[in-house]
């Protein structure tokens, strides 16, 4: 179903933030993304069509900015920040041995199409290093133990979500 | 003493009722009994100055605004993205309504119809939080239509950006809110004035850390604010201190506090075995210094870092010790703002893309003495030719480096290092 | 943009100070253009376009800046020790063309940090440039390549291992494509389409080094000025499919024309080479734009600049034909003459001519000498379709109009015309005009595009266009007081859904309008009418008129002579009447169903390309186009042939030349006193100052070398205005199941003229009728049936569209995308699906 229909609440209520509609295409992108697991062409026509913009011009705001993925990402975006101050206190140690444990590599899905594993830049967590954030939700002060037991977490997660269907 | 970080004297001061009990938005209250230019002059008198890096004064700023304009805005910048910087995310956590009171109090001086709240998009979670705080703010009556019965409306509004460094700077921010590319804005015409700012009109942008000052400074007097601190720099400053050091984290400590003081007394000093070597007092954009007891005892104030010729800016304190190899410390840097160059200005796209290369030329072993000179060149070419100050940001680091670790990038060239495997690739 | 020049008049100056030299600037002007303008001083610029919004991008042009110091209180000029005025310099360079010029600014362009900091951005841009000039089709015309010859540095020190390899031929659209290697993110094609044309479908994508062109839009980048781009891209980035690769710059030579699709008269320069494939005479290689800022500015559609190739096209006619039996023999000249003069006079006085609208003045005024030799004065003009033509002669644009300068206090009313598809120049400069503050009114009996740039659009019945231009007072008060309160009101009065009657009566309706309101007689006021192809008001002025021409399909003469134009291809009933004349005299470009089956007499002309002569545009500005492709066999220039006719039938010698000819024109007809030739080639300084030396500046348009042209006065103009009686006209009333149809224009169609520019042939339209959802389900029709279409005595096949722009009751059909003939003017029919 269109987006337009299944969020439609939502939708209005960010249309109504703003004195015009392009001003929503942000907020608007991301319920792309939480709808189709990534802003795909059908999204941005989508968003083209309620912000009343060119499709050429969406795509350029979804192309951007780093949080909006036009390809198709695992069930957990794993964005590990490896900037200067977490990498100072390991953080690149962190995100190696983090793609060798799921066996991607950087930018890589996991085979079972579950996670995704990247780096990115400051995340404002400098204090709390190795830090990660999993669709957009922070993880801190992490090791590899603890990065295990989530990730077996998030698995199981998945999978009783899969048997309750 | 606290005025930022509340909640270390009054826990749960997030939650609303908390707050009300402990004179929640009565500064509010007591602007809205005064004129709008009287508010302003308050602040004036406070001394306070922009914490988003610039350090401008904030009453000046809101003194700009055109009053005869019918519409205007407040644009609060929480877009906190500059590596080393984590002290807005504190606050929208733990004292979110010292926030929101102190943006409205900027709003009811410039009389604006809106407040958007812009922040960076990693804040997710944070963010929907802020967006049931302002809820109770209109329950309450402090947000919307007739506030406190005043006749003056002005409604409150978050904004989540979605991974751009670039959407901090204040007109790129206001792009980025239109919904056009979060790219800068030739000025003038600024923000403060008609056709420069949010949907041409009129704009106030501040920093978190600013406006969390405001209600303090509203309820007590201008005047008790600028007691506190020293001469140019009054009231106190939230310090976020990262890198090689025991007990890294926010402090919020009076102007006029030295790095020693941050580092040992609160830091808690170097880790085990090791020693300082090097400090970055405003993050990656601004110039490193070596720890020197010269600058150990330096106040790290707005007048007295120029000394040690470099800035407080955001103080955003990245501390390296021995263990530190300062040229990857210039590589990562320069990684970080080759990512976030938006690449509408010529310098700052191909610069950084090209600093980027020959860094990691150099890194591999593969590189020449005379590449570091190119490095230093190209940085030198970049600064003060840009469209914004994030041309001058990369240059910094380059510049600074190399001017005081040139040993770290010799021994490169020369071979009396590994190769290094490019940072962060 | 302030155009300094005009603006000069208007606005008060200021004094700035640029390397020493004090210069009186026009308030509010852009410092790189008032440097250019008034300082002969070039500053270097990449993303500055004088035609758009400044954006400081590419930094190429930084210099020194500063402000003379006053003292705040009294105003003084604070001066130094040594008595000169203290200048306040900023620590920093700045970008010059961010710069809005103010009294006491200081500019510095030639000292050595300037120098410097344009070198270093040139050596930026070239760290990621392929620096691949030899295979590029800019190399030659490219401003990167001039600039760095000019300023740059001795190569880069960018290793060459470590540019970014990306892809270099995306197509944008059928027509553009993409070197991304080559694009140095300037943005000046974004904001052409955005700023400019007013569709947005170019856009950045991603960011920092990776910046990229790109389109996401349906159908990609393909609006009608997409070519423009390629002028104003300051590298070879992007590049038409026409030239790409088709020849080196400087092997071209330049020659001044006017574009002969439509009447905007767009000045254009055609770049022709000898060629081998082409007997080794010139041939066109590419059309350009040729500046005249008060007809199309720098731009050109892309109409115009892909429409050339039916010039040289091997369809064309090579040798007089004579019809013998079943068989075409070919004549030699002399023979043909002779004959023409023969079948001429064996009709005893019952001739007529009808002249296609692509005729030059000098071709019409020889056709007219023929005429009146032989005591004929039935000269009809095709396309029988617009009847304004005579009220633009009496109250069209007052002389000295430039739709550019119309703007706020000023209004435009544009009614019964799709302007898009049939004047696209005219709606680019128009939409500039409402940009500029200028209030738009679109009225029409269905949407149009220009609706977008319209700030009131208003609906009437079909074929009421009249009567809703003499109720506009009653019915709607503020549109109508808007309309005549404004400063400046300029009408564009069509034909769209009207009968030639019906158009007439709304000219004239307009007319009134403006002649009531005193919007007549002087510059930007009065009425346009974007009558088809390039010369349909030369056609009035020559005495040639729709009227007659209905007058001749209603009673047939013996002896027709058709000039340049198709008559079965255009229109459905033509083979019809036809059969009642006798003998057919035929003088055109291509073979068409009247030469091959019925013309006695074929004569091969040449195309506006291959010949001098002058066009007469909308604006009523004479404006010349001159030879510039070799000739195709034999053909002749129409009005050649004509005048050699002329001498045999005894009307004394031949005119040598064109000119010769523009000569006796001058003399025969007042509207064109003073436009000799060397009137006519006339040209001025013009603001902006493109196509010199600095293409980084205006970009590859063509400076103005072969004449401005002269507007002719208006009856207005020349102080005498009247009112008219609008006749009623009613539309044609459809009986039950059957439709009123509406024939429009598309601007890309098969018509003769475009069909054999190939590369232009993706994006013409196959036939289809818009119907109304209400019709389309009484007649059982879905959107996407192919239906019959019977009108006019002629039956075509066409794919439906059922949608809600076409009105009830009536069915809009496209003329000329079809093979066979679509109904011409408004009328009725039915419709079938099969
Ligand atoms: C590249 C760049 C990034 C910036 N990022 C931030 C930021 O993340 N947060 C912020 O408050 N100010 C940032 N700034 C400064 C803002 O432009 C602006 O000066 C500030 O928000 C003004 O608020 P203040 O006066 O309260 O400091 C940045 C500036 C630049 C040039
Ligand atoms: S394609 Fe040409 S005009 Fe467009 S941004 Fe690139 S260089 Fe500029
Ligand atoms: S920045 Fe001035 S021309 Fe590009």
């Amino acid at each position: 179903m269109a987006i337009a229909e299944k969020y439609a609440d939502r939708i209005d209520k960010h249309l109504s933030k703003y004195p015009d509609k392009r001003s929503a295409v942000m907020p608007l992108l991301y319920i792309v993304q939480e709808e189709y697991g990534w802003v795909s062409p059908e999204g941005i026509r989508e968003v083209a069509d309620i912000c009343e913009m060119d499709a050429t011009q969406v795509k350029s705001i979804a192309g951007f900015y780093t949080m909006y993925s036009e390809k198709p990402k695992g069930k957990f975006w794993l964005q590990v920040c490896t900037d200067m101050p977490c990498a100072l206190r390991g953080a690149d140690e962190f995100h190696k041995e983090l793609k060798d444990y799921l066996g991607v590599e950087e930018g890589g899905t996991t085979e079972d199409g579950m996670f995704t594993v990247e780096h990115v830049m400051c995340l404002a967590a400098c204090d709390k290093p190795p830090m990660l954030q999993c669709n957009f939700h922070f993880h801190e002060n992490l090791d590899m133990e603890k990065m295990k037991v989530l990730i077996d977490e998030w698995r199981n997660e998945v999978n009783a979500s899969v048997k309750s269907k | 003493m606290y005025i930022i970080f509340r909640e270390k004297e009054v826990t749960d001061i997030h939650k609303f009722d908390v707050y009300m009990k402990n004179e929640g938005y009565d500064g509010l209250k007591k602007a809205i009994g005064m004129k709008p230019s009287e508010v302003i002059d308050e602040v004036k008198s406070s001394g306070l100055r922009g914490r988003g890096g610039a350090g401008f004064p904030t009453g000046v700023k809101w003194s700009f605004i055109p009053q005869n304009e019918p519409v205007k805005y407040v644009a609060v910048n929480a877009d906190e993205s500059e590596p080393g910087t984590f002290k807005d995310r504190q606050i929208l956590e733990n004292n979110p309504h010292q926030l929101i009171e102190g943006a409205l109090i900027c709003a009811y001086a410039i009389q604006a119809k809106a407040v958007y709240i812009y922040m960076r998009g990693e804040f997710w979670d944070v963010g929907h939080e802020l967006d049931k705080c302002i809820d109770d703010a209109y329950k309450a009556g402090f947000a919307g239509k007739n506030i406190l019965g005043s006749g003056w409306d002005c409604d409150v509004y978050t904004h989540l950006g979605a991974g751009a460094y670039i959407c901090g700077e204040e007109s790129a921010l206001l792009n980025s809110l239109e919904g056009k590319l979060g790219q800068p804005r030739v000025r003038p015409p600024f923000p403060a004035q008609k056709g420069g700012g949010l949907y041409g009109e009129p704009t106030v942008v501040n920093n978190v850390e600013t406006l969390a000052n405001v209600p303090w400074i509203m309820r007590k007097g201008g005047a008790e604010f600028k007691k506190l601190g020293t001469e140019q720099s009054a009231g106190t400053k939230i310090f976020c201190l990262s890198g090689h050091v025991k007990n890294p984290g926010n402090y919020e400590l009076e102007f006029g506090a030295t790095f020693r003081e941050l580092l040992y007394d609160h830091g808690g000093g170097p880790l085990d075995g090791h020693t300082f070597k090097a400090v970055l007092p405003s993050g990656a954009s601004g110039p490193i210094v070596p720890l020197s007891d010269e600058v150990l005892d330096t106040p790290m104030t707005y007048e007295d870092t120029p000394k040690i010729d470099t800035i407080i800016g955001s103080a955003s304190v990245i501390v390296m010790d021995d263990s530190t190899d300062i040229m990857w410390v210039a590589s990562k840097v320069t990684k970080f703002f080759k990512h976030e160059s938006c690449g509408k200005c010529t310098p700052c796209r191909e610069g950084t893309y090209w600093i980027d290369k020959v860094l990691d030329r150099i890194l591999s072993g593969e590189g020449a003495e005379s590449d570091i000179d190119l490095v230093r060149n190209v940085a030198g070419n970049m600064q003060g030719t840009t469209l914004c100050a994030l041309g001058d940001f990369a240059a910094n680091p380059i510049l600074y480096t190399i001017k005081h670790f040139p040993e770290d990038f010799k021994k490169h060239v020369n071979g009396e290092s590994a190769p290094v495997r490019a940072a962060g690739d | 943009m302030v155009d300094i020049v005009r603006e000069k008049e208007k606005v008060d100056t200021v004094t700035i100070i640029i390397d020493d030299v004090e210069y009186q600037v026009p308030k509010g002007s852009n410092l790189v253009d008032a440097a250019k303008w008034y300082a002969d001083n070039d500053i270097p610029v990449f993303c500055y376009h004088p035609k758009m919004e400044p954006v400081g991008m590419c930094r190429m042009c930084l210099v020194e800046l500063g402000m003379i110091e006053k003292d705040r209180a009294t105003g003084e000029v604070v001066l130094n020790e040594d008595g000169q005025p203290k200048v306040r310099w900023f620590p920093k360079l700045q970008t010059a063309c961010t710069q809005i010029v103010s009294d006491g600014m200081v500019v510095r362009t030639n000292t050595e940090v300037v120098e410097e900091a344009r070198e270093n951005v040139l050596e930026f841009l070239l760290t990621s440039h392929p620096l691949d000039c030899p295979i590029c089709d800019k190399g030659g015309e490219c401003p990167l390549q001039n600039l760095t010859m000019a300023y740059g540095p001795q190569g880069s020190r960018m290793n060459f291992a470590d540019k970014m390899h990306l892809d270099k031929h995306v197509p944008l659209g059928d027509l553009i494509f993409l070197d991304e290697e080559r694009c140095i993110q300037c943005g000046r094609c974004v904001r052409f389409q955005d700023e400019i044309v007013g569709d947005d479908v170019l856009a950045f994508h991603e960011r920092g080094r990776t910046l990229q062109i790109i389109t996401n839009s349906e159908p990609g980048f393909d609006t009608y000025f997409s070519g423009n781009t390629t002028d104003i891209c300051p590298v070879g980035a992007l590049t038409t499919a026409d030239f790409r690769f088709g020849a080196r710059p400087w092997e071209l030579t330049e020659v001044p024309s006017i574009c002969p699709h439509d009447a905007a008269g767009s000045n254009i320069s055609l770049s022709v080479r000898l060629d081998r494939d082409f007997g080794g005479r010139a041939k066109i290689k590419r059309v350009m734009p040729r500046q005249n800022e008060y007809v199309n500015e720098i731009w050109i559609s892309d109409k115009t600049r892909f429409g050339h190739h039916f010039t040289g096209s091997d369809r064309r006619l090579h040798v007089p034909l004579m019809r013998k039996g079943s068989s075409l023999i070919e004549l030699d000249w002399t023979t043909a003459f002779n004959t023409f003069a023969e079948l001429l006079q064996g009709a005893n006085g019952d001739v007529a001519a009808i002249a296609g609208n692509g005729m030059s003045n000098e071709d019409l005024w020889e056709l007219k000498q023929v005429m009146e030799k032989v005591g004929s004065d039935r000269l009809g003009a095709w396309s029988p379709t617009h009847g304004g033509a005579e009220l633009v002669a009496q109250v069209g644009v007052g002389k000295g109009t430039n739709l550019g300068e119309l703007g706020k206090g000023d209004a435009v009313l544009i009614i019964a015309s799709d302007l898009e598809e049939e004047v696209p120049i005219w709606r680019l400069r128009l939409k500039r005009a409402h940009d500029q503050g200028a209030y738009v009114v679109v009225a029409n009996v269905r949407p149009t595009r220009m609706d977008d740039f319209a700030d009131v659009t208003l609906r009437y019945a079909v074929g009421q266009a009249a009567t809703f231009m003499n109720s506009l007072k009653k019915d709607s008060k503020e549109v109508f007081e808007k309309l005549t309160g404004a400063d400046n009101l300029v009408i564009v009065a069509g034909a769209e859904g009207l009968s030639l009657d019906g158009s007439r009566a709304l000219a004239q309706a307009a007319a009134n309008l403006l002649v009531d309101s005193g919007h007549v007689g002087k510059p930007n006021n009065g009425l346009l009418s974007p009558l088809p192809g390039p010369n349909g008001m030369g056609l009035h002025y020559l005495g040639f008129s729709p009227f007659t021409t209905q007058d001749i399909m209603a009673n047939p003469p013996k002896v027709l002579i058709v000039a340049q134009l198709e008559l079965i291809a255009d229109d459905p009933s033509a083979s019809a009447w036809l059969d009642k004349v006798e003998t057919i005299i035929s003088l055109n470009l291509f073979p068409d169903v009247v030469s091959e089956k019925d013309a006695k007499l074929i004569l091969p002309i040449q195309s506006f390309a291959e010949r001098d002569g002058t066009f007469t545009n909308g604006e009523r500005r004479v404006q010349r186009f001159y030879t510039a492709q070799g000739p195709i066999g034999e053909a002749l220039p129409a009005w050649q042939i004509l005048s050699r006719v002329g001498e045999v039938l005894g009307a004394g010698r031949s005119k040598p030349s064109a000119a010769a000819v523009m000569l006796d024109i001058v003399n025969g007809v007042p509207a064109f006193e003073g436009m000799r030739y060397r009137d006519l080639s006339r040209i001025e300084r013009q603001f902006p100052d493109v196509g010199g030396q600095d293409l980084y500046y205006g970009g590859t348009a063509y400076q103005n070398k072969g004449g401005l042209g002269v507007q002719i006065a208006s009856v207005a103009d020349s102080g005498d205005v009247a009112k008219g009686d609008v006749a009623s006209a009613d539309a044609p009333k459809a009986g039950k199941s059957q439709l009123v149809i509406l024939p429009v224009t598309r601007l890309y169609n098969r018509e003769s003229t475009f069909e054999p520019s190939m590369l232009v042939h993706p994006r013409i339209m196959e036939p289809y009728v818009e119907l109304n959802s209400k019709d389309a389900k009484k007649l059982g029709i879905e959107q996407g049936d192919v239906v019959a279409v019977s009108a006019d005595g002629a039956e075509v096949r066409v794919k439906a569209y059922v949608n809600g722009n076409a009105p009830e009751g009536t069915a809009i059909m496209p003329r000329h995308l079809a093979s066979t003939a679509t109904p011409l003017t408004l009328t009725v029919g039915e419709i079938t699906k099969v």
